[in-house]
């Protein structure tokens, strides 16, 4: 399904369907000023209420302070920053593509690192500091997200799928609390989902400019308060702090078929309760499915 | 390059099909041939002749992981090649007396006319911390012009480096540069792990153009 076309003009006040923030469009403006998303488009909505996401145009450029990103490629797109004297971006240091020699590369200030690399998380970030240029990439195919945060905005964001931030934006992480537990005895494993941390982003006085890499395609989807949906844990991108969520399994009817104790035919879904905005990507890794689940803590269906 | 975008050389044409993981289909005329890893080739028409030739220096290249043989299909007839990563083909037409560095494991295709070499890395820190392995793939046009298909990871881009000019690549980056671009490794004074310091970059150093891919294999330390 498709909604009607929207066409903005120049010098109209335009808001995103999808970044929604309000902005000024300027001559022959094809994209929103504030995240890429292209204004031509008709919205691309599924009939459960799905908007997809469209990738932001090749070589289409966003402004934040007096730097710019320009956004190039289609299938693993790079973000390629021309920063502005004296202002950066942080990002993971696999994430640099390439550098001009006169770009300040320094380590980005990063409490508790140690923790996350436990985790298998990226445990030390770099700062770019302008002038120059740098480019940024994920090396999956997908899209890059922008997600432009206002003054005091925040927004959740699973882990490795953070790909560069605006120094004026703070990254926090937590401990999530969703793990299950497989296996018996010496075999027992505990299996984290969504990951063991958390990465929250905050925009603290000043705005600034998030980007993801999202592999395959994205959508996004308002959830009315106490609404509910079920999603493959790693299909999720980022999501309102409003957004409540929890492990759900789900055991489909054997018909009379039963399994060893040690297997179990199920699907470990994660619960997403509104009120707020939540994002899913296509291409994801399954949760590992045949093990019993023998604890933590998690909602059932049995069907 | 555009899906189905078609172009010629010699007396042959090339069909490059799909966006995704593009599939270059090669219409051979007869006297005209190409050559390329025996594994990338994804169809051919049954009558389309194949060949193997070996590189020079086969044995060096095959302890290297590279392969010692080539595979070439003569015409007339159809054969088609793909690289089963998304990303894109890039068709380099090279005119007479060129010379062009190509990373491992990245070339497609290439006709006749372009003679097939390698080189070395050199450098004990290039060859540790390039992360492009110990040798590249050279393609040398001397009297004719030919051309060389490559497949990039991702999105390729391109830049030519003025006399002098630097740049610095993530090494796993790196796809193809002009024999007279130079290509070093210095280390970044940044943290990257609890034990390690250092982050090791490929540095470009014109004049020449360069190429690079935006899905790589990280090289660096965690």
């Amino acid at each position: 399904m498709t909604t009607a076309p929207t066409t903005p003009t120049s010098g109209d006040t335009y808001t995103c369907r999808y970044c929604r923030l309000q902005s000024q469009l300027g001559q022959d403006q094809r994209s929103c000023p504030t995240c890429g998303a292209p204004i031509d488009l008709r919205a691309a909505v599924s009939t459960s209420g799905w908007v997809e996401q469209p990738p932001i145009a090749d070589m289409t450029r966003i402004q934040f302070g007096r730097s710019r990103v320009q956004i190039e490629g289609d299938v693993v797109p790079v973000a390629d920053f021309s920063l502005h004297e004296g202002e950066s971006v942080y990002f993971s240091h696999h994430a640099l593509l390439w550098a001009e020699p006169g770009v300040r590369i320094t380590n980005h200030p990063n409490a508790k690192g140690w923790k996350r690399m436990l985790a298998g998380m990226p445990s030390y970030m770099l700062d770019a500091t302008g002038p120059g240029r740098v480019g940024i990439s994920d090396n999956h195919a997908g899209e890059v997200i922008a997600v432009p945060l206002p003054a005091g905005g925040a927004m959740w964001v699973r882990e490795h799928r953070f790909l560069a931030a605006t120094t004026s934006i703070d990254y926090t992480y937590a401990r999530n609390g969703l793990w299950y537990r497989t296996g018996y005895g010496d075999d027992r494993e505990t299996h984290y989902p969504l990951g063991m941390y958390d990465d929250v982003f905050t925009a603290r006085s000043e705005p600034g400019l998030l980007l993801l890499h999202a592999p395959g395609n994205t959508f996004v989807r308002d959830l009315a308060p106490g609404e509910h949906i079920l999603v493959q844990p790693r299909a999720l991108l980022y999501k309102d702090l409003s957004v409540q969520m929890g492990l759900h399994l789900e055991a489909p009817s054997m018909a009379g078929w039963s399994t060893w104790r040690r297997f179990q035919v199920r699907t470990m879904f994660l619960r997403l309760v509104g009120p707020g905005r939540v994002a899913v990507h296509s291409v994801f890794e399954n949760e590992l499915e045949g093990e019993a689940v023998t604890g933590g803590q998690y909602t059932t269906q049995q069907w | 390059m555009r899906d189905m975008e078609q172009f010629r050389f010699s007396a042959s044409t090339v069909q490059v099909e799909g966006t995704m993981v593009p599939v270059a289909e090669v219409n051979l005329a007869q006297g005209d041939s190409v050559y390329f890893e025996h594994h990338v080739m994804l169809w051919k028409d049954p009558q389309a002749p194949l060949a193997a030739y070996s590189v020079p220096g086969g044995a060096k290249r095959k302890l290297a992981g590279m392969p010692h043989l080539v595979t070439v299909a003569y015409g007339p007839g159809r054969v088609a090649f793909s690289r089963e990563a998304p990303g894109e083909l890039l068709v380099i037409p090279l005119g007479p007396g060129v010379e062009l560095d190509v990373r491992e494991h990245a070339f497609v295709v290439a006709s006749h006319t372009t003679a097939y070499s390698y080189v070395r890395i050199k450098g004990l820190t290039n060859l540790l911390h390039g992360g492009n392995g110990m040798y590249m793939d050279r393609f040398i046009t001397s009297g004719e012009p030919g051309v060389v298909m490559l497949h990039g990871n991702g999105n390729v881009f391109e830049r030519y480096l003025q006399p002098g000019e630097r740049i610095q690549v993530e090494p796993g980056g790196f796809l193809y540069k002009d024999a007279s671009v130079q290509m070093n490794t210095v280390q970044l004074d940044v943290k990257t792990g609890m034990f390690s310091k250092g982050l090791f970059v490929a540095e470009f150093v014109g004049p020449g153009r360069l190429g690079i891919q935006s899905m790589y294999h990280h090289h660096g330390s965690d």
